[in-house]
């Protein structure tokens, strides 16, 4: 894909996006937000925007401690907190990223989307802005 | 989680899987409904109808959240199946495991459920499907259960229309229409009722009932009222997928599920016309017949053709061979006035309903002229049932209207405004009042329209809709 040097890479993480929010939906409701959802991302892929998204599975293990002695299971205790999903952007700044976010269409149904810029530098020592890996 | 689903790869990346994701068809949430209580029903039994859709709930969301943030995968019927067979089965195992109880659940499976559809046997699977969706149907049309009641069941749990979609269909509440469903499961679960298709002599009877569910949901959808007049006609439109499952099992393809058939295709046909720009009722000699809609018209007569297969006379034929007739002339001045008379007599003998024998003498008058329609309406034996009923006063002004009696006719109308309910009727009759009241010196020459009245089975339960609203 053509990125355009200019861009930068954000991460939206996607919280509260528990199915208590949307239980109380009709299956017809249910089919729009999806339909609305996708047509949110695929847009986004469509002009280069989006490069990646995925859900993620609603079941948690949290490891902590040194040794990683200690091992929780399960979702969180506070399930709103818990990252849902994640769709990675490449524009050009921090508002770019905020007003993809602002348009979509699970915000109606409470959830929460977080929105940070990934830094140019990655484990493998590649310079992510200028194109590599 | 326990036993996860097969389908890993659910994240998009750029390049190779950048296509855009499957699309749904129209409807799929509601009709995937259907089919997983269905699915789900076979597995845990009928006495497990909570749980059944307990289970459907979750693997619903799972789905919109999978698909809302991964895409819509390419066989999603197979998805959503599968995730609800297994999460089915999980709640099999956990009350084996937590209850030791002789519950209905453990019966059931060491009866032998039957494990999930087997994927290559494409062609059983989809008659299995149907064939769940039938028995489905059995049950929300079960005797036990009351006809409104079996309506508003097959709604949410076959057809997937939501509480709240389904209160505004109905003008009620959605607390109300809760209770009513609760109470309709307490009553299934307590009749014990098997999840299999009636056979040998309980067929015809339970057959008749599953009809009969259908007609009703049919003119809900069909009635004028107010409301949401589009979600209106998707009951109407799954009124017409459900006898049209029944039709093509061999369980239900008898000429009355034909003759049923027909009349709501015949029916459904001619609701582009019924109201104009403004969502105000049009009578019939008003519509614009280039609106109907030719395919369904077609679909329904090849419905009439099958049903005349056989001996069998239902009341649906003859209301199916009134809006056949209707249907299939040219113009409101060529229509066959004189074999739906013949048709309204035969069902008014075999019948006795007011709304029946109302809808006749319109077809008197169109035979034989207003006065003779005055002078059926006057011999109506049960006439003070239809007192109450804006129809009949609506009839009688246009009947008055045409004698030349104009103050009358302007008596009647107010009166048939007085009582109409909805918005649209209520419309219509504003208009007819307008004209009768203003209008001293006219002659009277206008051209009415007929009542068209092809429903009508019963007037305890049906209420006339917008083409029945009359005019005469």
């Amino acid at each position: 894909m053509a990125t355009p040097t200019a861009s930068k890479p954000f991460m939206l993480l996607f919280r509260n996006t528990g199915p208590e929010n949307h239980a109380h939906l009709s299956p017809e409701q249910r089919q729009q937000l999806v339909t609305h959802w996708n047509a949110w991302f695929n847009g986004l892929v469509a002009d280069g925007r989006a490069t990646e998204g995925q859900p993620l599975e609603l079941e948690t293990r949290v490891v902590s401690g040194a040794g990683g002695t200690r091992i929780v299971d399960g979702p969180f205790a506070e399930a709103k907190e818990a990252v849902g999903g994640f769709v990675k952007l490449l524009v050009a700044d921090l508002a770019e990223a905020t007003a993809i976010a602002q348009r979509h269409p699970g915000l109606a149904y409470g959830m929460i989307i977080e929105i940070r810029e990934m830094t140019p530098n990655c484990h493998l020592g590649v310079d992510t802005l200028a194109g590599g890996a | 989680m326990p036993e996860a689903v097969e389908i890993t790869d659910r994240g998009y990346t750029t390049g190779a899987n950048s296509a855009a994701p499957a699309q749904f068809v129209e409807h799929f949430f509601r009709h995937e409904t259907g089919r997983l209580h269905g699915a789900l029903l076979r597995l845990l039994g009928v006495g497990n109808f909570a749980l059944a859709e307990d289970v459907a709930q979750e693997a619903m969301l799972r789905a919109l959240r999978t698909w809302a943030m991964g895409g819509v995968p390419a066989n999603p019927s197979a998805w959503i199946t599968q995730v609800a067979m297994n999460l089915g089965r999980d709640a099999l195992r956990h009350q084996r495991m937590a209850g030791g109880k002789e519950s209905a659940i453990i019966t059931h499976l060491e009866l032998g459920a039957p494990a999930a559809p087997a994927p290559a046997a494409a062609v059983d699977a989809t008659h299995e499907i149907r064939d769940d969706a039938l028995r489905l149907l059995f049950v929300c049309c079960h005797p036990s259960i009351a006809p409104d009641a079996q309506v508003v069941l097959a709604l949410k749990v076959l057809c997937g229309f939501g509480t709240g979609e389904i209160a505004r269909a109905f003008l009620s509440s959605e607390a109300a229409i809760e209770k009513q469903l609760t109470r309709t499961k307490q009553r299934i679960a307590a009749a014990g009722l098997a999840f299999d298709l009636p056979a040998g002599e309980d067929l015809a009877p339970r057959l008749d009932g599953v009809l009969a569910a259908l007609y009703l949901l049919f003119n809900e959808g069909h009635k004028a009222s107010a409301g949401d007049r589009l979600l209106r006609e998707e009951l109407s439109a799954e009124a017409i997928r459900l006898t049209s499952l029944v039709a093509a099992h061999p369980a239900g393809d008898t000429p009355p599920t034909h003759a049923l058939l027909a009349l709501m295709l015949l029916t459904a046909a001619r609701f582009p016309s019924r109201v104009d720009a403004h969502g105000d009722l049009l009578r019939l000699d008003d519509q614009d017949r280039s609106k109907w809609d030719q395919a369904l018209i077609g679909r329904g007569l090849v419905a009439l053709a099958a049903a005349a297969q056989g001996n069998e006379l239902s009341n649906y034929h003859l209301q199916a061979g009134i809006a056949a007739i209707h249907c299939t002339a040219g113009d409101a001045a060529s229509t066959d006035w004189g074999r739906i008379l013949a048709h309204y007599d035969e069902l008014h003998r075999r019948q006795t309903s007011p709304i029946i024998a109302l809808n006749r003498a319109v077809a008197v008058t169109h035979v034989h002229g207003p006065q003779a329609g005055l002078d059926t309406l006057a011999a109506i034996p049960d006439r003070d049932r239809l007192e109450s009923h804006y129809l009949l006063h609506a009839v009688l002004g246009e009947l008055n209207w045409r004698l030349g009696r104009h103050a009358a006719a302007a008596g009647n109308f107010r009166r048939a405004l007085h009582l109409a309910q909805v918005g649209p009727e209520q419309t219509y009759l504003s208009r007819m009042l307008e004209r009768s009241a203003q209008v001293s010196h006219g002659d009277g020459s206008e051209v009415a329209a007929p009542v068209d009245a092809q429903r009508s089975n019963s007037a305890d339960s049906v209420e006339p809709g917008a083409e029945s609203t009359p005019k005469g």
